[in-house]
């Protein structure tokens, strides 16, 4: 008797406990899909895309790259957006491009105004620089930040 | 070929690569089908590694260990016929209505878990993801000598990079394989891995009311009970773990995964079937984070400690030789990443802790971050007293394990966690700030299975015992531990 009457006891308990948590759980995995919610995640998108694509404009097939700025935020959306397929250079004295962001006003060209540049030291010890083309996001950075 | 194609060709290849030996260790069983993408990621985990160690292109080395688990399957089956794939779960008397509650149990579930990744409609790439997860399999992907300035380079920053490598690796594999060389097919590949982890778990609860079906004398009782659980479990665990379930973060794998491991290991009846699925599953939670790996050397422990048990230690070298050895080699695979990590001086391989002085303060913010993210055990304390107190014959009789290992499996975890958070040197503040909702995510699920598992074994006790059962069946229990008579009534297997 005991145990028929505990036994419905933690059963209920437990399944409506499951239940409300449930729906809960269901309510958290739709914010997901509000809209603004896709809007920031199709611009973050399209940042670091922009940035991926003006760093291909700098940076040729072979060549070592070092990241630079003593910004870490930079180092950071700069990994974020093409630190999967550069070639690191190591010590980075040795890099044959330097890399690096400059924020400014959004203007054509940029990535939420954001231009990537990249500094070319020459055998003769100039130094060459060149501004990232190939991509453009309209607005101002920087891209809503994603939760941590 | 599209993200939803590269998804697909991926997950079909971890699958292909993992599902001989999962066959070879778990049989023919539903749970095989979600594993076997897992075991082929922890496939992927250990060639990255391999490739780190020796040299040579990570697909090499996982065609290459695929291939090898592959011949160890068969040798096995050669070896001993009787663990063929086919094999009869042990003491298995399966009827059609209990096969059938096991199609009808893993349908519901994955189709569960397919409807809670519906956030991936949204494009979203997580913080960490892009900066760390899904950036790292480039550099799995370049030459070996490339692939150590990425790791030690300090120029670099990202200390997080020495984390283990299971998640990065899975999407290397896809991103070789399909050609696809985007954040988003890591976080798609990435997230189905995550479903393939909270299903397995969740099978747990639909193989634990199966099992319970033969002591009692209304054996769909339980069985129910148990597809219900299942599949409410599903969307509980998706809304504790999202956005992060579906934007490429690691934290709901490894928490998943061991949440799994402890629902196979410690609380299902103890067979080679369940203890093979743990294998799998303390391999994905210790490769895939330092979290993870913590909680998962815990599981290790905890598991060949249930295995050997008291009457193991009292009897023969092979009573706990076997149990011995697989925790030992869990442990050597473990450990391999981190060990290379400290080789090669990657960056973020080595801790510094605080001074003593910090210690009550960083103490007290950890306790007060993490409380307000354990509501379950509100709930899930005072049921578990009440069951233990009352139901734990039926528990007991339908061969679950007892339930102290689960919570003892929740506080290490939980305890692992929040020493780290008390002990380093980052500011504490901050770090609880952006990370307890994540770090929580194991004790939390935790929680709600250990509610989960006491709603079917309190299905059960409304099932109403058979006349013809024993008056025990053999289990685990931390207090009972012997051979016992056979299990009745336990049929897991699909060949049942």
């Amino acid at each position: 008797m005991l145990v028929t009457v505990v036994s419905t006891l933690v059963v209920v308990v437990s399944l409506v406990a499951l239940v409300g948590q449930a729906v809960r759980g269901s309510r958290t995995v739709d914010a997901q899909l509000g809209a603004r919610a896709v809007r920031d995640a199709t611009i973050d998108d399209a940042f670091y895309a922009c940035i991926d694509t003006q760093v291909h404009s700098l940076v040729g097939p072979g060549r070592t790259v070092a990241l630079g700025g003593d910004n870490l935020a930079d180092v950071v959306t700069m990994l974020k957006g093409f630190g999967a397929w550069v070639t690191v250079a190591d010590p980075a004295s040795t890099a044959d491009v330097v890399l690096t962001l400059h924020d400014g006003p959004a203007a054509p060209g940029t990535c939420l105004g954001t231009r990537v540049i990249g500094t070319y030291r020459g055998p003769d010890g100039r130094t060459t620089v060149r501004v990232g083309t190939g991509a453009q996001v309209a607005g101002q950075g920087p891209p809503p930040a994603p939760p941590l | 070929m599209t993200t939803v194609l590269a998804t697909a060709a991926a997950i079909a290849a971890l699958a292909a690569a993992g599902a001989l030996p999962v066959v070879a260790g778990v049989g023919l069983r539903w749970v095989s089908v979600t594993l076997a993408p897992l075991a082929g990621a922890v496939l992927a985990a250990l060639s990255a590694t391999a490739s780190l160690t020796f040299g040579g292109t990570l697909l090499s080395w996982f065609v290459g260990l695929a291939a090898l688990a592959a011949a160890c399957a068969f040798g096995l089956w050669v070896v001993r016929p009787d663990l063929g794939p086919r094999r009869a779960a042990p003491g298995a008397a399966g009827g059609a209505v209990h096969r059938l509650m096991g199609v009808v149990g893993f349908l519901a579930v994955v189709g569960a878990c397919a409807w809670s990744l519906r956030g991936l409609r949204s494009p979203t790439v997580g913080f960490d993801a892009r900066a760390l997860w899904v950036m790292r399999p480039g550099w799995f992907l370049q030459s070996h000598a490339h692939l150590l300035v990425d790791l030690k380079a300090r120029g670099l920053v990202l200390t997080q990079s020495a984390y283990p490598p299971l998640v990065s690796a899975s999407a290397a594999v896809a991103w070789k394989l399909t050609d696809v060389h985007t954040a988003r097919l890591g976080v798609t590949t990435v997230a189905v891995l995550n479903g393939c982890a909270l299903a397995s778990a969740a099978l747990a609860l639909v193989e634990c009311g199966r099992g319970m079906a033969g002591r009692v004398a209304r054996a769909w009782v339980p069985m129910v009970a148990g597809i219900v659980a299942a599949v409410l479990l599903v969307v509980v665990a998706a809304g504790v773990t999202e956005p992060f379930l579906s934007n490429g973060y690691a934290d709901p794998l490894w928490s998943l995964a061991a949440v799994g491991a402890v629902a196979f290991g410690l609380q299902l009846r103890d067979d080679p079937s369940a203890r093979a699925a743990t294998v799998v599953l303390i391999l994905v939670a210790g490769t895939t984070k330092d979290e993870g790996l913590v909680t998962a050397i815990a599981l290790v422990v905890l598991v060949a400690a249930r295995s050997i048990g008291l009457a193991g230690l009292r009897g023969a070298w092979h009573r706990w030789a076997a149990p011995a050895v697989v925790a030992g080699c869990e442990l050597a695979v473990l450990a391999w990443w981190p060990v290379m990590m400290r080789v090669i001086g990657a960056r973020g391989a080595s801790s510094t802790f605080t001074s003593d002085t910090d210690l009550s303060h960083r103490a007290d913010a950890t306790v007060h971050g993490m409380s307000p993210y354990l509501h379950v055990l509100v709930l899930a304390v005072p049921l578990a007293v009440v069951g233990g107190l009352v139901l734990s014959g039926v528990r007991r009789r339908g061969g679950v394990g007892h339930d102290l290992w689960a919570w003892v499996a929740l506080s290490t975890g939980l305890t692992a966690v929040g020493a780290v958070l008390v002990a380093s040197t980052s500011p504490i503040g901050p770090w609880i700030l952006s990370t307890v909702h994540r770090i929580t995510e194991y004790p939390i699920l935790q929680g709600w299975w250990i509610i989960g598992v006491w709603a079917v074994v309190a299905a059960a006790g409304l099932g109403g015992s058979r006349p013809d059962a024993p008056a025990s069946a053999p289990t685990d229990d931390v207090e009972e531990h012997g051979p016992g008579p056979t299990p009745v009534g336990d049929p897991v297997g699909v060949v049942g």
